[in-house]
């Protein structure tokens, strides 16, 4: 066998301690079964204010807005509703998210509602204060419409742009910076239908503001992204419109793997793969989007790219400090000097090291006779974890269960790892993972840093096997406390029935 | 020499032998070819020009776009030669990091398309990446774009065995060196000069140098990427090899201030890569009494990556402090030595003060133009802070008031005032935005 190719994943505090704590974790599933998800409440809070202090660093105002999608916990959500009001607040993507943000304490003003909206979360919106993110003037309209005919009072909106690439004549002279197409948001171009309706609807809805949600990594894109918004809430304030915050969306990455040069040695070795000048490392030879044609390797890797120098927070900071191509002032800049509050809504950065997934391993057998590879069976599938689904390859940690005697000769091993459901298509990962020695039945994998789409974005009762139970963890002293997450309340130690008042 | 057309002055470039002095080799010469004196300064002029000339030659019309997935030397060398047959070009790439080469470009009067960052939230079904939409633009039957494609073009590789092994070969008196080392883009000049090289003698050694992969060298492919390359094809180097960009600057340093040689960082990547390859073969021929040859490729020109020197060793480009500047301020400093005053009271000194404070805002004049106190001035804060190079921008009978968005920069420049003697300068606590949060009034003029 070749030199193992781990991808092993980043682990902070204080998810390091929980994954030594391996009788704990045991006995949850063994309590509450496999699959199982497993969340921090206190990482989301301490990553909270993580993305406060890079607002801090540049005086900014505004609100950090959880992305509800990314992960449906209570717990999490309560957690966030107890930070401070003007500092965090909620996004939320369903009429059901709205009305668990309002359960988990989340006041209506602290809430922005975004997406695909129909009447009932327009009105429900519109009943509780929140902001709505509008994607259209027909939103718009509808809006207003409910607003009237319910005699409701004026809502906040920001209207989210889009198509920052056409707008005219403001990049540097012979240069286009191309950006991918996206299906939400009014295009920049047409932008005058939507003010003249904010100003026909002023008794309806206040406008305050403008939103941009872009899906790249690009830093470029984004920063020119922001500068139009600044730009166009300028002619706005030209019209005696005064819109004062600027939402500029997530996408602020998480960094999954911890070194940079696994992450680099397992890409290089896929494309050899793919080439054929090394074995797959892959479930019948997937090449993640990559092609071998006439000895060159055409495509793209469909591949979250797992390890990041920079992520979260520290992404955020990059991109208020570059230079806008316009104006040549950072953003962060352009924002204060504008009196502009900062709307983030970061999703899997904000549940960055809250959580893990664990699953029990039901059955070890070779994969075929002279491969020295393994196939391991879960309880768990595909639709639990679905980090592949969303490309980021990361290792699982093995949990040996106590007292149990090591299979194999101790030695890593690769493992192709199956899940629970009777389809040749439930993979849990499509890529060879190498484990630092064979697992055998009743030994745990945890999947590290999955609170972000990954836990349960995907999971269904399709085939009557048991989703997910999710828990929330707190440290107390050397131990660790558990409750379920529809029990979490910041105001109790986890475990303990709340205090009298 | 005399010629009719710049692009006759293309190739027959000089082989240098580099001092032993300088590369320690005591049983090995080692030549540079230097590429960067090609007319457009770089190795990319030959294929550029080779592959351009049958599209150029037969587009009479001067209606065609010449188009190129390139970020630098071939992107210079076809929009000069587009230039001169009055058809435009346009580059296509995501990967001008360097702004001499992109602001030269522009200068050429080329046209840049810069591809999309990569997708943050997947989708793993689309797996069409940003040059599937480049190619399937090309196709398109109404498009009138001539694509070079240096990637997969022949004649890119025919280009350099035509031209620059030939030349090697002559130079060194009809013999084939012993080893030929050149880093690798397009793979068009390792490939083309290796053919012809290999013709002459098939035990000459070539060593292919990458880009670390976690690396930026400009010009060069990482392992990965090579591998995206039609006319890379791995039987071509005895020897891959990865350079980092430490060592390409390295190498250009000491080709520039050792042997007289402007190189840019790719030369320096080639010099740098062929002394720790040859110097075991060095160290095997002590006590031989043989002497072998190699030449490395020294691709184009040091001028043109001035800010990738910048970012990755500034001390290369030392600058020194220049004069008084509030940024010598400390925030201790500022704090203690600077007059504050706060919203309300400074409302009372515009309406009292006798003579009125001058207002400065410290923004940028886009901002200043949205939303400011009426009567204020806007000197924005780099012009500010060149002013006061020159001495107090002020009348020390003036009061002065200063604001910026939050009082934090307004105040550094307050205790710079006054240390320069001025008797009688503010700053707005809290800045603009405790001005608009006290409700006091801004306008728009």
């Amino acid at each position: 066998m070749d030199a193992p190719l781990y991808l092993r994943p980043r682990v902070e505090p204080p998810l390091d301690a929980l994954l030594t704590d391996r009788h704990f974790l045991h006995s949850l599933v063994d309590a509450l079964g496999s699959p199982l998800n497993v969340l921090l409440p206190e990482a989301v809070a301490k990553n909270a204010a993580s993305f406060r202090t890079v607002y801090d660093r540049h005086h900014l105002t505004g609100r950090v807005y959880f992305a509800h999608k990314a992960n449906r916990s209570s717990a999490l959500l309560r957690r966030l509703a107890a930070e401070d009001p003007a500092a965090v607040g909620v996004d939320v993507a369903s009429v059901e998210e709205l009305r668990h943000a309002l359960g988990c304490g989340f006041t209506g003003d602290r809430i922005m509602a975004t997406g695909a909206k129909d009447a009932a979360f327009l009105w429900l919106a519109a009943r509780v204060g929140a902001t709505v993110n509008l994607d259209s003037p027909g939103e718009l309209e509808r809006l207003s419409g409910l607003v009237r005919a319910h005699g409701l009072g004026r809502v906040d909106v920001l209207v989210r742009l889009s198509g920052f690439e056409y707008a005219s004549g403001r990049e540097g002279a012979g240069t286009r910076l191309l950006s991918r197409r996206s299906r939400f948001g009014t295009p920049l171009r047409d932008t005058e239908a939507l003010l003249s309706a904010l100003e026909r609807n002023a008794e309806t809805v206040e406008f305050v503001g403008a939103a941009y949600h872009l899906d790249t990594t690009g830093l470029e894109e984004k920063a020119r992204a922001l500068e139009q918004c600044v730009l166009f809430m300028d002619e706005c304030r030209a019209r005696g419109l005064s819109p004062r915050s600027l939402d500029i969306g997530g996408g602020f990455g998480v960094g999954y793997v911890a070194e940079a040069e696994e992450w680099e040695r397992w890409t290089t070795a896929l494309t050899e793969a793919v080439l054929g000048v090394r074995p797959p490392l892959t479930w019948r030879g997937h090449g993640y989007g990559l092609r071998n044609e006439g000895g060159t390797v055409r495509g793209a890797a469909a591949l979250y790219a797992a390890h990041r120098p920079t992520a979260g927070p520290g992404y955020l900071d990059e991109l208020l400090s570059l230079p806008a191509p316009v104006l040549g002032r950072p953003p962060a800049t352009l924002l204060l000097e504008h009196l502009h509050d900062l709307h983030i809504e970061p999703g899997r950065s904000l549940v960055d090291q809250c959580g893990l997934s664990l699953a029990r391993v039901l059955d070890v057998r070779p994969a075929d006779p002279d491969s020295g590879q393994y196939l391991v069976h879960l309880a768990m599938n595909a639709g639990d974890m679905s980090l592949e689904e969303h490309g980021v390859l990361v290792d699982p940690v093995l949990l040996p269960r106590g007292g149990t005697t090591a299979a194999g000769d101790g030695k890593p091993v690769g493992v192709h790892l199956m899940g629970n459901l009777c389809l040749e298509g439930d993979l849990i990962t499509r890529r060879l993972v190498y484990l630092p020695r064979l697992p055998v039945a009743g030994d745990l994998l945890a999947f590290v840093n999955t609170a972000g789409y990954a836990m349960d974005f995907h999971a269904h009762r399709a085939q009557r096997q048991p989703v997910a139970r999710t828990v929330a963890v707190e440290r107390r002293g050397e131990s660790w406390n558990w409750c379920p997450d529809e029990d979490y309340w910041p105001i109790t130690p986890v475990g303990e029935q709340p205090d009298e008042v | 020499m005399r010629y009719d057309s710049i692009t006759e002055a293309i190739g027959n470039t000089p082989l240098v032998r580099i001092d032993p002095a300088v590369h320690g080799l005591r049983n090995i010469d080692l030549y540079a070819k230097l590429e960067m004196l090609n007319p457009f300064g770089s190795v990319k002029d030959r294929p550029a020009w080779h592959m351009a000339r049958p599209h150029l030659e037969a587009a009479t019309s001067g209606d065609g776009t010449v188009v190129e997935l390139s970020s630098g030397n071939t992107a210079k060398a076809l929009a000069l030669l587009a230039g001169m047959h009055g058809v435009k070009f346009k580059s296509v790439t995501n990967r001008m990091r360097v702004p001499e080469i992109k602001e030269l470009l522009l200068l050429l009067g080329a046209e840049i398309e810069e591809l999309p960052g990569r997708s943050e939230c997947l989708d793993p079904t689309d797996t069409d990446d940003p040059l599937t939409h480049f190619h399937r633009a090309l196709a398109d039957p109404g498009s009138t774009y001539l694509h070079t494609d240096q990637y997969f073009n022949p004649r890119n590789v025919e280009a350099h065995a035509e031209g620059t092994g030939p030349e090697i070969v002559k130079d060194l008196d009809g013999r084939a060196p012993d080893w030929f080392i050149a880093c690798v883009g397009t793979a068009g000049s390792s490939t083309g000069v290796a053919r012809v090289l290999r013709e002459h003698d098939p035990r000459v050694r070539v060593l292919g140098l990458v880009a670390h992969k976690s690396d930026f060298i400009p010009g060069i492919r990482t392992i990965d990427e090579v591998h995206q390359v039609g006319l890379f094809d791995p039987a071509t180097y005895d020897t891959i090899e990865s350079v980092t960009s430490d060592e390409a600057i390295d190498g250009m340093i000491t080709l520039i201030r050792r042997c007289g040689l402007l190189s840019g960082p790719t030369g320096g990547a080639a010099y740098q890569g062929a002394v720790r390859q040859l110097r075991y073969a060095d160290e095997e021929l002590d006590g031989t009494g043989q002497r072998r040859t190699a030449v490395f490729i020294v691709c184009d020109r040091a001028e043109s990556y001035l800010s990738y020197v910048r970012q990755r060793r500034p001390e290369l480009l030392g600058r020194t402090g220049r004069g008084r500047s509030a940024a010598a301020v400390t925030d201790a400093e500022a704090r203690a030595e600077a007059r504050v005053i706060e919203v309300d009271d400074a409302r009372r000194w515009f309406a009292e003060g006798d003579p009125r404070p001058l207002v400065v805002d410290l923004r940028s004049p886009h901002a200043y133009a949205a939303l400011h106190i009426e009567g204020s001035l806007n000197i924005v804060d780099e012009v500010f802070e060149e002013l006061l190079r020159g001495g107090l921008p002020f009348s020390k009978r003036t009061p002065v008031l200063l604001a910026c968005p939050v009082g934090e920069k307004s105040l550094r420049y307050a205790a710079a005032l006054s240390r320069m003697g001025h008797p009688d300068v503010r700053s707005l606590a809290g800045g603009i935005v405790a001005w608009r949060d006290a409700g006091a009034p801004l306008v728009r003029e």
